[in-house]
C-alpha cells in the first residue's frame, strides 16, 4: 500500500495512504476526542468533536474532522490550536445544554476545561452520535434502528416507532452506547429472566467454561449476528492471527480403531413441563445446573449468588427429586442430588446469610464420609424439611425479598408447610440422552427402558457391553456421581487398554464365513448379525463377517437366503455326523 | 414520429416546421406559468378557445400556453404574435375586445397595455417596458414563445442545434475546453467553475459515470429552476446531453422537487419526446452515443440540494449530506462518479456550445461571466422572475426592472442567496447612528456600512459583501421589515429544514433561534451579539455540509449591516420597525379622521371612540396584531416602543380636534 508521510502537531509520521488522520494521531500517541467515532464501523462525523486544523501543501488552512479526513502527502494536522479547542468546547456546550449530564458528556467537558457549561445541562438521555444506528446496519445488517424526523427533533427509534421484527435481539446497539439510552428489554410472556442463566458466558463467541477442552473460544451460531444477517465478522478482523472463520462446516471424519469406550454422559431433567414448579415462568427459579454455574468463579456472577435483580437471597429452598423417584417422569434416583444439595446447602452458607431449606423424600449419603458431611449441614443450620416440593408460586409482591412461597408437607412433623423464599433450586433428574437408543444401535449395544446403556453383566462384566472391543464409562450407564465415574472410567480404559497393547484379538475356531461366489450382495446378514459383525465390501459387492467380533451364534447363516453363509465348525456334515454319534 | 438519425435529418426538420409557419396567421402566447396560473390564466385560456371557436377562427389564430413570461406582477400575460403586442393583467372579459380588435382589425387595446408608471404612457411591446428593457433573455430566450409541451416547437426555435454541433464537430475534450474557456460557473449557489467539474468527472477513473440535474429548489421565493424546467424543459435535456457526452456518461437524472407538479410533467413529457425522436437513447442523433435520464422526484427537503445528500436521496436513502472530503465527481452516486449541475447551468451549456466560449464570456464580469436568473419577491413592484448579465447593479435591478418599493416605503435590505445567504444593506443608514457606532468601536471608521445599492451582482462581490448568490432568490424589504426577526425568521428556516446529523448545525441553529428569538422578545443581553457570534464562527468552521456552514449568514450579514436594530432590541428593548410584537405599541395620532375602519377589523374590540371620533386603542386589550396599522389609510396609526404607545395616546387625546375644525384651521390660516 503506498505510503503517505504528514505532520501532527509538528511531529512526522508516515502512514497508508486511504487512512485516517484520527489514526495517525493516534499512532503518535494523540489524543483527539470523539463521540461518534466507533473503529469497525464507517466514520461518520457527525458531532464534530474531532475536529482539528489542516493545512495543506498550498498553505491553505481549514478545519476538518479527524475521524474521516483522509492522509494526504505534506498535510500538517494541529490539534490543539486555539480555534479547534474553542469549537469543540462550544459545539459540546452546545450539546450538554440539550442532554442530561452523563459521565460520557461530563467527562469530556472536563477534558476539554469546561468546568460549568454554560447553558447548563439539559435531560436528553441520546447524544445523537448514531453508533447504534450505524452498528446495526453496518456491522449486523439488521437494519432494525434509525433516525427519525429531521434537525433538532431528531431521535433514534424502530421503524414506524413499534416493536420491531427486524431487530434480532442481538444486543449490539445497547452495548455500543455511550450513554445508556439504549436497554434491552425481555419481550416475550415471560415475567423477568434470570440474566444470568445460561450456563456460560452469553457472549457469541466464547470459551465455554475454564475447564473446557480444546480450551479455545468458540462461535456459537445460534447467537452469532454473522449467522443470523450474513453481516459482522468483527471478531475476524480483530484477531491478529487470523485464527477466525466463519466458512468453517462441521464434517464427519473416520477413525478406524479397534475399541471404543462410550462416555456419552447424560442430560438435564426439564423443568418446565412441571408446571407447579414454576420454572421458566416465575424469577428466581433455577435448577442445580444454573446455581452452578452462578457458583462458579468463572461463571456470569463470578461466583456470587444472586437474584435477578443484583441483591443477595435471604432464603433459598433447594427441592429435591425434581423428575428422580417420580412415577411422572423417572422412577429412578439420580444418586448425586442429595449429596450436591448438601454441598449448595454449605456454599449458600459459606457465601450469604441466607435461610437455606432442603426439602427430601429420602437423604441417601452412602458414599464415605456423606453422612458426616450431612451431619456438618445441620450443624451449620441449614433447615432440612422431610416431604417433597410440592409447588412453588409467587408471592404476588412487586419486591423480590420473599417474593416466592414453597408449599411441602413435612411429613416428620406431619404439617402442610409455605415456606417464603427468595431463591428456588430444583435439583432436576439425571436423564439418559435423547438419542441413546440410536448409539446403541450404532455399537450393537442394548439399552434400557430408562435409556441407560446395559453392561454385559451387572456384577462379572460392569464396564463391558455385549459387542467386544465397546466398553462403557459413567452415566451412560447408569446415574452415578464422580468417584464411581472415575472407577468405572479408570475400568474401562484399562479393559481398552488390554486389547490394544497385546494388538491381537484371540477368538474361537467358531465363527461365521461368507462365500463371496455365492453371495448376491443383499445385506441381510449385516442387520441380523446382533454383533454387528457383518459388513459389506463396497469393492467386491458382497458381505464379510469380521471374525474378532463374531460369536457364531449362526443366525446369519440360517437366514442367508442364497446360503451363502458357513458356520465354521458348524457344518451341516458335521451336525449330522454328531447326531449320528449321539444316536448310535 | 419516426426518429431523427443524423443532424442533417434535424435540420431538414427544422426547415420544415418553420416553412409551415404561416407568417399571416396570429399567436396568442399565453403565459401558464406557475405564476400566471395563480392569476387565474386558466379561464382566460378557455375563453380564448371558446371565442376563437365561435368566430371559426381555428387554424387561422392558435392559443400558445407557454411557460414563465417572467413578469408575474402583471398576470395574466399575453404576446399577439407576430406584431408582438404585449397585453397583460388579462380577464376572460378581455377576450372578446382582443380577438375583435387586435386579431380581426389590427387595433390595440390600450387598456390591457402596460402603463409605466414613471411615465404614464402605456407600452405596446415587451421589450419597451422597463421591466424587460435592461435584461439579457438568454437562458429564459424562449420561454414564453415556445409550447414547453411541443419538442417540435423547441426544435423550430433552434433547439438541439448545439447537440447536433457538439456530437458531430466536437471531441469530448473540445467541448470540455469550450466550456473552460467560457469560464460558467456553477448556477446552484456555490459558483464552482463547471468545465473544471465535468474534466475531473471525466478523468475520474471509475465506471460508469453519472450526470445528475439539481432541480431540488427549496429556497422561499425562488422559482427560476422551477420556471426553466417548465417553460422550456427541452434547454436543460439538451444540456445535459451535451455534458454526458463531454464527460463519458450513459445514465442521467433529473432530481426535481415533488411540489413542482407542472415541472415534473413538463419534463417527463419532453423526455418522452425526446426518447421518441431519437434525441436520447442508444444512438443519439446516429452518433453511436448512448445516453438517458430518469426522473427522481425529492420529498421536499431543502437540505437534499446539497450535493451529497441529493445522491443519497437518489440512492433511495435518508436525504443526509456526508463529509465532500472526497468529492462526488470521484465517488458520487452509488460510489461512482458523478457530475452534479443545477437547472440554470445545464440550461446555459447550449448557449456556450452554440454560440461559442468567446460570446459567453464576453458578457458578465472578470470573475462571472454570463447572465443570472433570478427571483424578484418580497417588497418590490415588479415581481417576477428576471434574467440579467452579470455585474449588473443591484440598483439597475432592484429600481429599473424591479420598479422600486409599493407604496411610499423606503428601501432597506435585499436577501440575496436563500436562507442561508446574507440580507444586504441597499438603504443610506443614518449618519449619526453610524458615528455612534465607531465612536462604539463597534465598526472601524470608513467600513462601507452604507447602501450596497450599487453593488455589482456577481459571484465574488456578494460574497465578500457577506451573502452569496445562491440559485437566485432575491427577496426585497422595505422600512417595515426588522432584521432581527428576518434573521430569527430564515434560523427557524433552517432549524426546520437542518438534517440533525452533525451536532453544530444541529445544536447551533438551536441556540441562534433561542438567542434571537429571546432578542426579539426584548429580553436579550448584551453578551448576546458576541454569543451570537461565537456560534455562528463554530457553525461556519465545523459544519458538516454548507447548510450548517452558511447558516449563521442571515445572522452574520444583519450584524454587520443592521448592528444598531440589535442594539435598539437589547439595549432600549425597541424595535425599530415595529414588527417585533413584544416590543411593540400601537397608538393612534392626532392625524385619526374618525373613519372608525381599524376599530372594524380589531380582532379584540380593543379600538373605540365612536364615529367622527378620535379611535382610542385600550393597550390592556391590543394583542399587537397589525391590522389596524395595515387598514388605516391616513397613517394616523404608529407602532412605537410598548410603553411609549399610552403617552402617545394621551397627547393624541390632547391635541387631537374633529376634522372639520381642522379643514377650518388651516382656512383660515
Amino acid at each position: 500500500m503506498p505510503k503517505v508521510n504528514m505532520t501532527v502537531d509538528g511531529r512526522p509520521i508516515t502512514v497508508d495512504e486511504g487512512s485516517y488522520v484520527l489514526q495517525a494521531a493516534e499512532a503518535l500517541g494523540i489524543e483527539i476526542p470523539t463521540l461518534c467515532f466507533f473503529k469497525y464501523v464507517k466514520p461518520y462525523a457527525a458531532c464534530r468533536i474531532c475536529v482539528v486544523e489542516a493545512k495543506n501543501k498550498r498553505g491553505r488552512t481549514r478545519i476538518v474532522t479527524a475521524c474521516n479526513y483522509p492522509a494526504s502527502e505534506g498535510i500538517e494536522i494541529l490539534t490543539r490550536t486555539p480555534r479547534v479547542m474553542a469549537a469543540r468546547k462550544l459545539n459540546l456546550e452546545m450539546l450538554m445544554s440539550r442532554c442530561a449530564p452523563m459521565p460520557v458528556l461530563t467527562d469530556l467537558a472536563r477534558k476539554l476545561g469546561i468546568d460549568q457549561p454554560r447553558w447548563g445541562t439539559g435531560t436528553d438521555m441520546c447524544i445523537l452520535c448514531g453508533l447504534c444506528v450505524r452498528v446495526c446496519d453496518e456491522i449486523v445488517g439488521a437494519q432494525a434502528i434509525g433516525f427519525a424526523s429531521r434537525g433538532i427533533e431528531r431521535f433514534v427509534t424502530t421503524p414506524f416507532e413499534v416493536d420491531s421484527d427486524a431487530c434480532i435481539l442481538c444486543g449490539a446497539c445497547a452495548a455500543l452506547c455511550p450513554t445508556g439510552h439504549i436497554r434491552m428489554e425481555e419481550a416475550s410472556d415471560r415475567e423477568v429472566v434470570h440474566s444470568e442463566i445460561t450456563l456460560g458466558p452469553n457472549a457469541a463467541i466464547s470459551v465455554p467454561f475454564r475447564q473446557a477442552v480444546p480450551n479455545a473460544p468458540r462461535i456459537d451460531p445460534e447467537f452469532c449476528v454473522h449467522f443470523r444477517t450474513g453481516g459482522c465478522k468483527v471478531c475476524a478482523s480483530v484477531c491478529p492471527k487470523e485464527c477466525i472463520s466463519h466458512d468453517d462446516v462441521e464434517r464427519f471424519e473416520e477413525v478406524e480403531v479397534g475399541t471404543v469406550v462410550l462416555a456419552t454422559g447424560y442430560q438435564d431433567f426439564d423443568p418446565t413441563p412441571f408446571k407447579q414448579y414454576g420454572y421458566g415462568r416465575l424469577p428466581n427459579v433455577i435448577t442445580s445446573m444454573e446455581f452452578e454455574r452462578m457458583n462458579n468463579a468463572a461463571g456470569s456472577t463470578g461466583g456470587k449468588i444472586l437474584l435477578e435483580n443484583g441483591k443477595e437471597p435471604r432464603a433459598i429452598a433447594i427441592l429435591h427429586c425434581i423428575g428422580s423417584r417420580d412415577e411422572n417422569a423417572h422412577p429412578y434416583c439420580s444418586r448425586v442430588c442429595c449429596m450436591y444439595a448438601l454441598k449448595f446447602a454449605h456454599l449458600v452458607k459459606e457465601k450469604t446469610s441466607a435461610e437455606v431449606y432442603q426439602l427430601y423424600i429420602d437423604l441417601r449419603a452412602f458414599g464415605k464420609g456423606y453422612e458426616e458431611f450431612f451431619h456438618r449441614i445441620l450443624e451449620e443450620g441449614v433447615n432440612v424439611i422431610r416431604g417433597k416440593g410440592a409447588e412453588v408460586v409467587s408471592a404476588g409482591r412487586d419486591c423480590q425479598e420473599g417474593s416466592l412461597i414453597v408449599r411441602c408437607e413435612d411429613t416428620l412433623a406431619a404439617k402442610f408447610r409455605e415456606i417464603p423464599v427468595d431463591m428456588v433450586v430444583l435439583c432436576t433428574a439425571l436423564e439418559a440422552n435423547r438419542d441413546a437408543k440410536d448409539v446403541a444401535r450404532r455399537f450393537g449395544i442394548s439399552v434400557g427402558a430408562d435409556g441407560w446403556f446395559i453392561e454385559r453383566h451387572p456384577k462379572l462384566g460392569p464396564v463391558s457391553t455385549t459387542t467386544d472391543g465397546i466398553f462403557l464409562a459413567g452415566v451412560c450407564q447408569s446415574p452415578k456421581d464422580i468417584p464411581d465415574t472415575v472407577a468405572q472410567g479408570s475400568g474401562a480404559a484399562a479393559h481398552a487398554m488390554s486389547l490394544m497393547i497385546r494388538g491381537e484379538v484371540e477368538m474361537d475356531g467358531a465363527y461365521a464365513v461368507i462365500d463371496d461366489e455365492v453371495c448376491s450382495g443383499c445385506r441381510l446378514c449385516n442387520d441380523l448379525c446382533p454383533y454387528s459383525a457383518i459388513g459389506f465390501d463396497e469393492t467386491k459387492k458382497t458381505s464379510s463377517v469380521n471374525p474378532a467380533l463374531c460369536k457364531a451364534c449362526g443366525t446369519c447363516a440360517a437366514g442367508c437366503p442364497s446360503g451363502a453363509i458357513r458356520a465354521l465348525h458348524f457344518a451341516d456334515d458335521q451336525i449330522y455326523a454328531e447326531i449320528e454319534g449321539i444316536l448310535s | 414520429m419516426r426518429p431523427i438519425v443524423s443532424p442533417k435529418e434535424l435540420n431538414d426538420l427544422r426547415d420544415r416546421l418553420r416553412a409551415a409557419h404561416d407568417p399571416n396567421h396570429t399567436w396568442v402566447q399565453l403565459c401558464a406559468g406557475t405564476g400566471c396560473l395563480a392569476c387565474n390564466c386558466e379561464p382566460v385560456a378557455a375563453a380564448f378557445r371558446q371565442k376563437i371557436h365561435d368566430e371559426g377562427l381555428e387554424g387561422v389564430v392558435h392559443l400558445k400556453l407557454t411557460g414563465c413570461h417572467g413578469f408575474c406582477e402583471r398576470g395574466p400575460l399575453a404576446v399577439i404574435q407576430p406584431q408582438g403586442i404585449f397585453y397583460q393583467r388579462i380577464s376572460p372579459d378581455d377576450i372578446e375586445a382582443i380577438i375583435d380588435q387586435t386579431i380581426k382589425h389590427g387595433k390595440v387595446v390600450t387598456k390591457l397595455l402596460y402603463r409605466d408608471p414613471a411615465s404614464k404612457t402605456r407600452i405596446e411591446k415587451a421589450e419597451d417596458i422597463p421591466f424587460y428593457k435592461k435584461q439579457v433573455r438568454l437562458v429564459l430566450r424562449s420561454n414564453g414563445h415556445i409550447d414547453p409541451t411541443s419538442i417540435e416547437d423547441y426544435i423550430a426555435f433552434g433547439g438541439y442545434s448545439a447537440l447536433a454541433k457538439a456530437l458531430t464537430t466536437m471531441e469530448p475534450e473540445r467541448i470540455i475546453d469550450e466550456i473552460k474557456r467560457s469560464r460558467l460557473r456553477g448556477r446552484g449557489g456555490g459558483g464552482f467553475p463547471t468545465g473544471a467539474k465535468w474534466e475531473t468527472c471525466r478523468n475520474a477513473k471509475e465506471e460508469p459515470k453519472y450526470v445528475i440535474c439539481n432541480a431540488d429548489e427549496g429556497d422561499p421565493g425562488a422559482f427560476m429552476d422551477r420556471s426553466v424546467l417548465e417553460g422550456n424543459p427541452h434547454s436543460v435535456i439538451e444540456g445535459m446531453i451535451i455534458g454526458a457526452y463531454a464527460i463519458g456518461s450513459h445514465e442521467g437524472y433529473v432530481y426535481v422537487r415533488h411540489e413542482y407538479p407542472l415541472a415534473v410533467k413538463h419534463l417527463t413529457i419532453a423526455l418522452d419526446q425526446a426518447r421518441e425522436l431519437g434525441l436520447l437513447g442508444p444512438n443519439i442523433l446516429g452518433s453511436g452515443f448512448a445516453f438517458d435520464i430518469g426522473v427522481s422526484r425529492g420529498g421536499g427537503a431543502f437540505v437534499c440540494g446539497e450535493s451529497t445528500a441529493l445522491m443519497a436521496s437518489l440512492e433511495g436513502k435518508v436525504g443526509e449530506p456526508r463529509a465532500k472530503y472526497v468529492h462526488t465527481v470521484e465517488h458520487g452516486l452509488w460510489d461512482k462518479p458523478s457530475n452534479l449541475n443545477n437547472v440554470e447551468t445545464w440550461a446555459n451549456v447550449p448557449l456556450v456550445i452554440e454560440h461559442g466560449a468567446d460570446w459567453f464570456a464576453s458578457i458578465g464580469t472578470e470573475g462571472s461571466k454570463g447572465t443570472k436568473v433570478f427571483a424578484l419577491t418580497g417588497k418590490i413592484c415588479n415581481t417576477g422572475l428576471v434574467e440579467v448579465p452579470m455585474g449588473i447593479t443591484l440598483r439597475e435591478i432592484l429600481h429599473d426592472i424591479g420598479g422600486g418599493v409599493p407604496g411610499k416605503k423606503k428601501f432597506k435590505a435585499v436577501q440575496t442567496g436563500g436562507p442561508s445567504g446574507g440580507t444586504l444593506i441597499v438603504e443610506t443608514r443614518d449618519a449619526k447612528i453610524m458615528r455612534s457606532m465607531e465612536d462604539a468601536g463597534e465598526i472601524s471608521p470608513g467600513d462601507a456600512v452604507t447602501s450596497l445599492l450599487d453593488l455589482p451582482v456577481d459571484f465574488d462581490e456578494l460574497t465578500q459583501a457577506g451573502s452569496m448568490m445562491g440559485s437566485g432568490g432575491m427577496i426585497v424589504m422595505d422600512q417595515d421589515s426588522c432584521m432581527v426577526d428576518v434573521a430569527r425568521y430564515f434560523i427557524h428556516f433552517l432549524i426546520e429544514e437542518s438534517c440533525g446529523k452533525c451536532l453544530p448545525c444541529r445544536e447551533g441553529l438551536r441556540k441562534l433561534h433561542e438567542i434571537l428569538e429571546r432578542i426579539t422578545k426584548g429580553q436579550g443581553a448584551p453578551e448576546d451579539i458576541l454569543t451570537l457570534q461565537e456560534i455562528s464562527e463554530t457553525l461556519i468552521d465545523t459544519s458538516l455540509c454548507q447548510l450548517g456552514g452558511s447558516a449563521p449568514n442571515p445572522v452574520l450579514s444583519t450584524l454587520r449591516y443592521f448592528r444598531d436594530e440589535y442594539d435598539a432590541h437589547i439595549r432600549d428593548k425597541r424595535c425599530p420597525a415595529g414588527v417585533c410584537r413584544e416590543l411593540v405599541g400601537y397608538a393612534i395620532t392626532e392625524d385619526c379622521v374618525g373613519d372608525a375602519k381599524c376599530a372594524k377589523v380589531c380582532p379584540t374590540g380593543a379600538i373605540t371612540g365612536g364615529p367622527r371620533n378620535l379611535q382610542v386603542i385600550d393597550q390592556s386589550k391590543c394583542i399587537q396584531c397589525d391590522a389596524c396599522y395595515q387598514v388605516c389609510t391616513f397613517n394616523a396609526i404608529v407602532r412605537v416602543k410598548r410603553d411609549r404607545a399610552a403617552d402617545v395616546q394621551t397627547t393624541a387625546r390632547q391635541t387631537w380636534k374633529p376634522v372639520k375644525e381642522r379643514t377650518q384651521a388651516e382656512a383660515r390660516a
